[in-house]
């Protein structure tokens, strides 16, 4: 599903170049379920990145659902995005001026599909995370646990092949983290292919394989016994 | 302060777009300030101004009403006798066109007056040389004013040098005073003993009581008050003063007349009087004074929305100041001290671009601001007190509302995210502007369609390949005939006519008896008297009957042709051809020429179109009158010119040559207009750019403050293309919303300028109002375009990484 090829990033400000990934090369399967860790700064976030299309390559390759996205535009990219992967963040990002169901409507929205199915959609969604009843509501007035729900309902909404969550679980308290983890497991068993940046042992415990990235480069790969 | 300092150099876009903002807001409201103090401040600089009166005429003739600005001959003096609260009084005849001859040069005045003696008493004009006190007595004495000396004698002493006048009055300069100030209603450059007039054989006797004398009008006149009296004495007592002088000749001619008077200092804003001098408009002063506070709101409401947008950015060191032991008042001096620091530094700015504009000014206003004369330290003081009044108030609501910000709120990171309310007060703000900014649009397009309308409007003859020749010396007026034979072998000429009058150029109203039902009745007319080519060579229609004809034989004595208005008004319809008009009639209604009308031609336009049509009468006159107009072939105007001009000389006219255009004397009239135009354009043109400067500070602080939205949005599947979507759809409503209030406002106010200064006028066309709204539109999210882009195809990582 995913194939890197010398993956390298390297960010130019006025004075200073760094690196942050360098030369990197691994491959993730439909179905997968992919924890990458390591310390702050190793470059998790900037692989994420662009494993998510979100930011490109300096040098090497990237293949993704085979297509080759190393120098795509910015249009071609958000294209392939939107219709194949959603995004589960540590602070939720939701939009505050929206509420539960606009936010989680969204992805569907952008995606073109007609008034009717998206609520259908919606309602399903919300049902299956457990926030249904609180769809009127604005992101304020929830509580962490609850929020990150709905951003996974968001993310999972437009039924994406791959989810890709960045620390999930990292503003929540462990009851509401396990509750989350379960979700993405559940969402991994039904073929859903879930990369995961996290700083949590516990939380890598739920994935296939880690990914051990330091100073930019993988360190380990550790295949789990399921 | 320092802080304030600081944080402006921080923000230079914010900055910039303030003092931008608040510059073309205090320029605007400095020259419309100029402007409106001058209009309305006319004539006080003369000490007596508070009791001294122009006298004016209202005048009954048959059933028509007439209000003059000049009076009879004899009523100011006539007056001074009759009635002591009057102290003094002082007439003005002016002079057009006079030919002034100093040695051999040659030169045409159009402001010089005979005038009493007693000018210097009412009025204060400082004397620069010569004595003042007998300067107008003797006959043949002229004053002149500063210039007028200098242009004559350059730096040689004027005094007792001669002055020629229309070839055969010789003046002698008895006095100079300085030049007449511009904010003078009555403007001369000379002014020449009345006793002269009365001296000269066949001259008008100015100091006759004649009866005769009170029905004809023909100067200006001013009367000063002792320092107890009041005018409405004076008015009281008017009709026994009608009794004696006036009422039996007024009754012989149907007629009568009533005195009127305006202050000296209201002359200019209020008089609206015919055979005036030119005049101000209060109308428009009202108009100009409200676009000044206007665009002064405008800014200071930019002010204030781009602070208040700021809260944000700036709530984090308002909850710091906050911890740190600022009280609120001390911040409160913080947020208004930087309010003020930005109008300081506009109000310098706008000094500067002020005298840099001044002479365009100048040009657009018809005024003559001097740096000198408008940089006084009151006036200056004036303007910086208004703009510390604009700093405080612009700085007070960001200053308040910054302030109330809770320290610890604001350090969670949850205050300053600027609320619903806040929110919506920003974006009404620049409703408003945009607001005016597009009834200014709507009412400078429609000005300037009802200036085309005016200059294009079908006027019921042909404007066009028309040159008028003024015969102002007579010699060469006796010749006319002669002249008009002689221009007639030109080929590019299509035809010539003489008469006293042309369209737009018609000042001869007579009292005549008119057929009606059986009998003949007294009514003032206006009157054409002209040669047989007179209506062919205007090209006017004829809708019955037919044109003058030599070969009737009497045209030359019994035929009028009238206009569409004059048949409906006599009452006679359709039947109007063989109806009886008697001109010249004795006062006992003998004798007079007994015409009959053999032609009714299509209504034109005669006046101006503030006018509506009344009805005019022409026929053959005996004698040659002072217009000769001249139509051509069309594209051979320059020839045509080179060869009247040749003519002009070879029939010895002591006149230089000149010449008017037929379509020109038209638009003459629409000067006013013209201007007004103008400036609309320019005010619009300033709002919109004040409103954009609004319009660009929202736009950054919604592209800012929504950046995260934005990184969200795009996280979840929206392409670039639908963030700008989103973007502009919210500057679009809000720009739609001021439209829609907009366009009902521009209308009624447009109309109401359309109805009260015009009988014809342009209708209101959809398009001009779509197309301002449109125009304020693509101006509009053009403006917003740039951080619209910026913001909508950044990087989604960026902006959700900063969380």
């Amino acid at each position: 599903m995913i194939k890197s090829v010398d993956l390298t990033r390297i960010f130019l400000t006025e004075e200073v170049e760094t690196t942050a990934l360098r030369q990197v090369n691994f491959n993730i399967e439909q179905g997968e379920f992919v924890a990458i860790m390591g310390p702050s700064g190793c470059g998790k976030s900037t692989l994420l990145n662009i494993i998510g299309l979100l930011d490109n390559p300096t040098k090497g390759k990237y293949i993704f659902l085979d297509h080759d996205v190393s120098n795509s535009s910015e249009r071609q990219r958000a294209k392939l995005r939107k219709q194949n992967i959603g995004f589960v963040f540590q602070n939720f990002n939701l939009i505050d001026e929206l509420t539960v169901f606009e936010n989680v409507e969204m992805p569907l929205i952008y995606l073109g599909i007609p008034t009717k199915e998206r609520k259908q959609r919606v309602d399903e969604v919300l049902e299956q995370m457990q926030i249904s009843h609180r769809k009127k509501h604005f992101p304020g007035q929830l509580s962490g646990g609850q929020q990150q729900r709905v951003a996974v309902a968001r993310a999972v909404v437009s039924n994406p092949k791959l989810i890709l969550a960045d620390e999930p679980t990292g503003n929540l308290d462990s009851a509401n983290g396990e509750e989350v983890m379960n979700l993405l497991s559940d969402l991994n068993r039904k073929g859903t292919t879930i990369i995961m940046v996290t700083h949590s042992q516990r939380d890598a415990e739920f994935s296939h394989r880690i990914i051990r990235l330091f100073d930019g480069q993988i360190l380990t790969e550790n295949f789990q016994g399921n | 302060m320092l802080s304030a300092i600081r944080n402006m150099a921080k923000i230079k876009f914010y900055s910039a777009l303030n003092i931008i903002g608040l510059t073309v807001g205090l320029v605007t409201f400095i020259l419309i300030f100029l402007y409106v103090r001058d209009e309305i401040t006319y004539d006080r600089h003369h000490k007596n101004y508070e009791r001294i009166y122009r006298i004016e005429s209202s005048f009954r003739i048959g059933t028509k009403y007439d209000n003059f600005a000049i009076v009879p001959l004899p009523m100011a003096p006539a007056l001074q006798l009759e009635f002591p609260e009057i102290e003094q009084v002082v007439r003005f005849a002016g002079e057009e066109n006079l030919l002034v001859r100093i040695g051999d040069k040659e030169y045409y005045e159009d402001h010089f007056y005979y005038t009493d003696s007693t000018v210097f008493d009412v009025f204060n004009h400082p004397l620069l040389a010569g004595s003042i006190d007998r300067c107008l007595v003797e006959p043949n004495s002229i004053v002149l004013t500063n210039s007028s000396a200098k242009k004559y004698f350059g730096n040689e002493n004027p005094i007792g040098r001669i002055v020629l006048v229309d070839n055969d009055i010789q003046f002698k300069v008895t006095a100079v005073v300085a030049d007449v100030l511009e904010n003078s209603h009555l403007k001369f450059d000379a002014l020449m003993s009345a006793s002269t007039l009365a001296h000269r054989p066949g001259g008008e006797d100015f100091n006759s009581l004649d009866p005769e004398r009170f029905w004809n009008i023909g100067l200006y006149a001013y009367v000063m008050l002792n320092p107890n009296s009041n005018i409405e004495s004076i008015f009281g007592k008017f009709p026994q003063f009608y009794e004696k002088y006036m009422k039996s000749l007024g009754d012989q001619l149907n007629a009568s007349f009533d005195l009127k008077a305006t202050r000296l200092d209201k002359v200019h804003l209020t008089s609206k009087l015919a055979a005036d001098l030119p005049t101000g408009n209060i109308a428009y002063i009202k108009i100009f004074s409200i676009v000044a506070l206007f665009i002064l709101l405008l800014a200071t409401i930019n002010y204030m929305n781009m602070a208040t947008a700021r809260a944000t950015k700036r709530a984090k060191e308002v909850g710091l100041r906050k911890v740190v032991g600022a009280e609120r008042r001390q911040l409160i001096v913080q947020f208004i001290s930087e309010a003020l620091l930005l109008t300081f530094i506009a109000y310098l700015l706008s000094l500067a671009l002020t005298s840099v504009l001044l002479p365009d000014f100048n040009t657009l206003s018809g005024k003559a601001f001097t740096l000198s004369g408008i940089a006084t330290p009151d006036f200056l003081l004036l303007i910086f007190g208004i703009s510390v009044v604009i700093g405080i108030i612009s700085g007070s609501y960001p200053a308040f509302y910054l302030s109330s910000f809770s320290p610890l709120k604001v350090l969670k990171g949850n205050a300053g995210k600027s609320g619903k309310a806040n929110q919506w007060l920003r974006r009404g703000l620049v409703l408003v502007q945009f607001f005016i900014a597009i009834v200014m649009i709507i009412a400078t397009i429609v000005v300037s369609d009802q200036l085309d309308f005016l200059k294009n409007k079908d006027l019921g003859f042909d404007k066009n390949h028309a040159v008028v020749l003024e015969m102002q010396d007579t010699s060469f007026r006796k010749q006319a005939v002669a002249f008009k034979d002689h221009l007639l072998q030109n080929p590019s000429i299509v035809s010539v006519c003489n008469s006293s009058g042309v369209p737009s150029r018609n000042l001869w109203i007579q009292v005549m008896l008119v057929e009606q039902e059986n009998e003949m009745k007294e009514m003032a007319v206006i009157l054409t008297q002209c040669d047989y080519d007179y209506p062919k060579t205007m090209r006017f229609k004829f809708l019955e009957g037919r044109d003058f004809d030599r070969n009737m034989g009497t045209d030359d004595t019994a035929a009028v042709i009238i206009n569409q208005t004059a048949a409906k008004q006599f009452g006679w319809g359709e039947e109007a051809i063989g109806k009886k008009i008697n001109y010249g009639m004795e006062l006992d209604r003998s004798g007079g020429r007994i015409m009959k009308v053999i032609g009714v031609v299509k209504d034109y336009n005669f006046n101006s179109l503030h006018n509506k049509i009344e009805p005019i009468i022409m026929f053959i006159s005996r004698q040659p009158r002072f217009l000769t107009t001249v139509r051509y072939k069309e594209g051979e105007k320059n020839r045509v010119l080179e060869s009247i001009e040749q003519a002009w000389t070879e029939f010895g006219s002591k006149r230089p040559f000149d010449y008017k255009m037929l379509s020109e004397m038209q638009e003459e009239s629409y000067g006013a207009e013209q201007r007004i135009s103008t400036l609309f354009l320019i005010i619009a043109s300033i709002t919109l750019f004040i409103a954009l400067l609004g319009l660009l500070g929202l736009s950054s602080f919604t592209a800012e403050s929504r950046t995260r939205e934005i990184g969200i949005r795009k996280v979840t599947g929206a392409l670039t293309g639908d963030i700008m979507l989103l973007l502009f759809r919210e500057f679009f409503w809000l720009i739609l919303i001021s439209f829609v209030f907009a366009v009902p406002v521009a209308i009624w106010q447009i109309t109401n300028w359309l109805e009260s200064g015009f009988v014809y006028y342009t209708e209101i066309h959809w398009y001009s109002v779509v197309i301002s709204g449109l125009a304020a539109l693509v101006i509009g999210l053009a403006t917003i375009s740039f951080h619209v882009v910026r913001a909508a195809s950044a990087n989604p990582v960026e902006s959700l990484k900063y969380e």
